[in-house]
């Protein structure tokens, strides 16, 4: 099981690597989301704001986000880490996204270009 | 083609039987649905159930089954009909310029948008029963022995091919992750089964008590051949425009569908690469897009030159048969493998309704295929094809990319804090 602070820390280098990229910054940068992250087996949620092409990162959770990722503690690290793709565990149901079929395939999208396949 | 297998005008009892049929597929769907909600729909309820393979094996079978068929029948009957309505124009052309539309919008990420889906849908829906209506009324609500369908193996073999009307109501499970309660899929699954069953019952007797069963199965379009009956030339460019109408929906779900099925498993590893390439533009999966257009114009080719459309309106309607006689399977698996998870959806009767879904699907499938031995044959050949695909190609997919990870993982290794230490601490 992974701690608050390992999925953070995955979260945080996901969000790095997407700042740094600025292709991944062009091409969203009309693709404004609120995605909430939670761990089931942990005290862990976490909100990322995209706007603009920029990500940030942030504790906590908030009302009505575009995409929620639920998930336990090891797949959430592993998948921000990029040491997994989330279709693996998507069509395993270890990771559950709620929202639209587009955006679910964008987020797939943006692993795949920061980790490669 | 169900009428065709029943005496006078007694298609409306296939078809309410497969409608109600259909309804034990769609409880059975709705308890997996609320279990597992999940937009990997089959690939997850029967990865769960049995394993990983079978689950496999039936998700890339019954995505090149369906789309094969759906396509190949779609644009056989579209080409057919609007080369009726302009002769000067070869039947091959439209179906290119049908599926060359349909791609470039699934290209370029333009949604039919959901308000016009909903209009044509609900328009499709009342002008259908209303012609119907209208034809009955002109026959003076006579029907030829409406009671008396005959032996019992035409009636078999008519509501298995009426499943077929039916096609694509479990598509909508996997848009669970899209609405706010998990029961509005159920629900919605339901009232369409129900609503389809009283239109199509009513389309069909109504056109078998205006025009002979002879002349109607002659045709590939019997549809218009009725408008035309009913309604004289207002009628046949009525029903070219819903025909229209229904195939392009119909080729874009398909598109859409199995296009994001294909990038799903390429991401997963267990198709190519290249099928997850993305547009950087429209972000589309633009290989797989571009995939199923080539393999829509090779269906629809090939179905123009043999005009053996039929074939292939078996070969789906035994595939979906297939797979509602395993969502059963599915549906019983689980309650003894996972007993304590959480069902929204609970299936009430015990095992009745998944045993009786089992044993009605597998028998439906067993009749068409006996009937037809070249659908029997198709789907012998697909299955052996992708059986030996998931056997050698797959693992070797998989191994390809285990060999170009990065040899170390890119998650730090925590750090464990020995008894030593934990004693000098």
């Amino acid at each position: 099981m992974a701690t608050h602070s390992e999925i953070n820390e995955s979260l945080q280098a996901f969000t790095e690597n997407f700042n740094k990229n600025d292709r991944l910054k062009i091409m969203n940068r009309d693709w404004n989301r609120v995605v909430v992250v939670k761990a089931t087996d942990v005290e862990s949620v976490h909100t990322w704001i995209l706007k603009n092409g920029v990500l940030t990162l942030k504790e906590g959770l908030t009302d009505d986000p575009d995409l929620t990722v639920i998930s336990d503690s090891e797949t959430l690290s592993d998948v921000f880490y990029g040491d997994v793709t989330p279709i693996e565990p998507y069509n395993n149901g270890t990771l559950r996204i709620i929202g639209t079929e587009d955006d679910i395939t964008r987020l797939d999208f943006i692993c795949l270009m920061i980790w490669g396949e | 083609m169900v009428a065709n297998y029943v005496l006078g005008d007694t298609a409306w009892i296939a078809i309410l039987i497969g409608g109600a049929l259909c309804f034990l597929a769609a409880a059975c769907f709705s308890e997996l649905n609320g279990m597992l909600p999940s937009a990997a729909g089959i690939r997850l309820y029967f990865s769960r159930a049995f394993n990983d393979q079978v689950s496999l094996v039936v998700s890339l079978l019954y995505m090149l089954v369906v789309v094969i068929g759906v396509v190949g029948v779609e644009s056989y009957i579209l080409s057919k009909v609007l080369n009726e309505a302009f002769p000067f124009i070869p039947p091959y052309c439209w179906i290119v310029v049908m599926l060359l539309l349909v791609t470039a919008l699934n290209l370029r990420g333009v949604k039919i948008a959901g308000v016009f889906q909903d209009v044509a849908t609900y328009s499709l829906i009342v002008v259908t029963l209303l012609i119907g209506l209208y034809a009955l009324y002109k026959v003076g609500f006579k029907l030829n022995a409406p009671l008396a369908p005959g032996g019992a193996e035409g009636i078999i073999n008519a509501v298995a091919v009426g499943v077929f009307l039916f096609v694509g109501f479990e598509w909508v499970t996997p848009l669970v992750e899209e609405v706010t309660q998990v029961k509005q899929i159920s629900r919605g699954m339901m009232i369409s089964l129900g609503i389809l069953s009283v239109v199509y019952a009513v389309f069909t007797v109504a056109m078998t008590a205006s025009v002979p069963k002879e002349i109607l199965l002659a045709s590939p379009a019997p549809q218009l051949v009725f408008a035309r009956t009913i309604l004289g030339d207002f009628g046949t460019s009525l029903m070219i425009v819903i025909i229209f109408a229904t195939s392009l929906k119909t080729f874009n779900a398909g598109i859409i569908s199995v296009s994001r099925f294909m990038y799903a498993s390429a991401r997963e590893h267990v198709l190519p690469a290249v099928f997850s390439r993305i547009s950087m533009r429209y972000f589309t999966p633009w290989v797989s897009i571009i995939t199923l257009f080539f393999i829509g114009l090779l269906a629809a080719g090939l179905t123009l030159i043999t005009n053996r459309y039929q074939v292939l309106v078996g070969l789906a309607a035994a595939m979906e048969s297939i797979v509602y006689a395993m969502a059963g399977l599915a549906v019983i698996s689980l309650r003894r493998r996972e007993p304590g998870k959480e069902r929204p959806y609970l299936i009430k009767g015990g095992y009745l309704i998944p045993i009786i879904t089992v044993l009605v699907f597998t028998l439906l499938a067993v009749a068409v295929l006996a009937t037809d031995l070249s659908a029997l044959l198709y789907i012998a050949v697909a299955f052996i094809v992708v059986l030996i695909y998931v056997k050698t190609a797959v693992p070797r997919i998989k191994k390809k990319y285990e060999n170009s990870r990065p040899a170390a993982r890119r998650r730090p290794a925590r750090v464990q804090v020995g008894m030593e230490d934990k004693d000098k601490l």
